[in-house]
């Protein structure tokens, strides 16, 4: 699903940063991963190239069978709208939208109409147990609440993979346990590939794979 | 195209305040351009149909008293104008003169059988009189050229002079007889006006009655195939070439007669008017202008506040021409609604304003409202307006790196 041969990343500047330093990576279909480093690790660079976020300098990215590199802005749009679900560890809920319209957004941007994806939007609501929600502002619900409002949000558009930052970062345990309950029902229940990066032990452990990133290398 | 406007009702409508306190300056600006507008339309208006009703082609010519010795004549000798410079007015600028007229007054009472008025008769000739101008025929017909020619006695009186010498309403006065003057004249036509009271007679008549009053007061000239302003003032000079030669005084002398060229200042007028219009738009258009560098302003705040936001929506796959779309489109809405806030307000204003200052024919402002073309300018004046005011945040929105707007909080 995801393969990234020998991937470097510099930021330019006066001292220019070399961030990845030629990561290779295979994630399968269906797997369930969990990336942890320290801080400046260059995981979230890491993530950002993943999430055709960011654009890298040498090496190649596979996702889903296309190479995704020095992508056009529009096409960039497009591949993350169709194949990337993002989940952050701040939630970035509109604030000033309702948990459907939130949810439906990603389709806004396919151009279906608003019958349609406020249908889809419900369906996910509801499998998030949030269908009583439905019509409630982000700043009316809780941290819990908001993290299951952008995971439906992710799954709308039925992506390649979903890539979560710190999906537990703002949460207290129980509700994490919740969360991370979620992903693993999507990830055995629908195969979904789930890419997560956390600094979080606990939630690596309930994850089928870790990979460690350190100094701008996989180890 | 719906579901953008529903995204954009939805900003909006988020910062309310924000919002209408921008939209304002843009309402205070179309409302000022409108008002301008249509006063300086109600002016021009006005002039035009004041213009429209009488004939600009003309000159007018008082008596007056020489100012420079010329020919052994002292300073100080009146001038009196006769009958014969009609003629030779006419005949010495046929190039630009179509006919001399003049009218002659006198009497003071015209009697019916039944009733008296007081009034002097006019001898006039047939085009002195414009309808709406003087009034409108309600009755019969004015004078013509046969009445003219035939020195005919005949006479054209106000509706209240019908009504008071044929009680109880005048209806009974075509056709009948009056006396004036001891003489006996038919009455062919009644007309209505809110001011005038002149009695007519033809000029030829009057002519005739008041054979020992020979002067006559003023010349009145009809022009034709006059075009630009040399046109009137070659008139002019002709004009009182022609009376210098006749009473023997120097044409460089401006008191002799006095020249008062309805042409040529009827010109100048219209240029005014082009130049007020002008200005008014100039005018119009800066004060919009204020009202545009607000929302552009704004929306330059507006982006820089939603950096986050932005960031999300491209994260999840808003393509850069859909952000670029949202923001120029929000600008126009602003702009176009509060812009159409401004036309309505000023269009109740510029009525109340002339509801105060009454209908009328000497109103100094007459039907005072911008036309649809008007409307359609200023309407693409705000779309244009706010394209512009919004295109320049919009691009800024676009420099916005996803990952930079994520991070932002």
């Amino acid at each position: 699903m995801i393969r990234l041969t020998d991937v470097n990343k510099t930021y330019p500047g006066a001292v220019p940063l070399h961030v990845l330093k030629g990561i290779n990576l295979e994630i399968n279909k269906g797997e369930l991963v969990s990336i942890m480093g320290a801080s400046g690790s260059g995981k979230s660079t890491l993530l950002n190239i993943l999430g055709i976020l960011d654009n890298y300098d040498s090496g190649e990215y596979y996702l889903d069978g296309t190479l995704i590199k020095n992508l056009s802005e529009n096409k960039a749009a497009e591949y993350r709208n169709r194949m990337i679900g993002f989940v952050f560890q701040s939630f970035n809920l509109i604030n000033y939208k309702n948990a459907v319209e939130n949810v439906a957004l990603p389709l806004f941007y396919q151009g279906i109409s608003r019958k349609k994806r406020n249908k889809l939007a419900m369906e996910q609501l509801e499998r998030m147990g949030l269908a009583d929600r439905a019509h409630h502002l982000p700043s009316e619900m809780s941290g819990g609440q908001k993290q299951r409002v952008a995971i439906a949000r992710a799954m709308i558009t039925n992506p390649s993979i979903i890539l979560a930052d710190e999906p537990t970062g703002a949460l207290d345990s129980k509700t994490s346990h919740d969360v991370m309950e979620i992903f693993r029902t999507l990830n055995t229940e629908e195969g979904k590939t789930i890419v997560i990066v956390t600094h979080d032990p606990g939630v690596a452990e309930q994850t089928d794979r870790l990979i460690r990133i350190s100094d701008g290398i996989i180890v | 195209m719906f579901d953008l406007f529903r995204e954009i009702s939805q900003t909006l409508s988020h910062n309310k305040v924000r919002t209408a306190l921008t939209g304002i300056a843009v309402t205070w600006g179309i409302f000022m351009l409108i008002v301008l507008l249509s006063m300086a339309r109600g002016v021009t208006n006005s002039f035009n149909h004041d213009m429209m009703q009488g004939n600009n082609a003309k000159i007018q010519v008082w008596s007056g008293n020489t100012s420079i010795p010329y020919h052994g004549n002292r300073e100080g000798r009146r001038i009196r104008l006769k009958d014969k410079d009609m003629v030779s007015v006419k005949d010495n600028n046929s190039g630009y003169v179509e006919e001399v007229t003049s009218r002659l007054s006198g009497g003071g009472k015209i009697t019916s059988e039944k009733a008296q008025v007081s009034q002097s008769y006019s001898g006039v000739f047939p085009r002195e009189f414009t309808p709406s101008r003087n009034g409108d025929i309600i009755a019969g017909r004015f004078l013509n050229s046969r009445d003219m020619d035939t020195k005919a006695k005949v006479m054209v009186i106000p509706q209240r002079y019908a009504a008071q010498l044929f009680p109880p309403d005048g209806k009974d006065a075509l056709g009948s007889r009056v006396n004036c003057n001891g003489l006996s004249f038919l009455v062919v036509g009644v007309y209505e006006s809110r001011w005038n009271r002149e009695v007519y007679i033809p000029f030829t008549t009057a002519r005739m009655m008041a054979a020992d009053r020979e002067d006559l007061g003023n010349l009145s000239i009809n022009l034709k195939d006059v075009n630009t302003e040399k046109d009137g003032t070659d008139a002019e000079d002709g004009v009182r070439n022609t009376l210098a030669a006749n009473h023997d005084f120097d044409p460089k002398d401006t008191n002799a007669v006095y020249i008062y060229n309805r042409f040529t200042s009827s010109l100048t007028t219209k240029n005014a008017l082009g130049i007020l219009d002008t200005c008014v738009w100039v005018l119009g258009i800066l004060t919009l202008l204020t009202g545009i560098v607000g929302i552009s302003n704004i929306m330059f705040v507006t982006v820089r506040e939603r950096t986050h936001e932005i960031g999300i929506r491209r994260a999840i796959g808003a393509k850069p021409r859909k952000i670029l779309t949202q923001v120029i489109v929000e600008s126009v809405a602003i702009t176009v609604i509060f812009g159409y806030i401004g036309i309505v307000l000023g269009t109740a204003v510029t009525q109340i304003i002339a509801m105060l200052i009454g209908e009328g024919d000497n109103t100094p402002l007459r039907n005072p409202t911008v036309s649809i073309t008007i409307a359609l300018e200023v309407t693409a004046v705000l779309v244009i307006a706010g394209m512009l005011a919004g295109l320049f945040p919009a691009l800024k929105a676009l420099k916005v790196k996803p990952v930079e707007a994520l991070r932002d909080e």
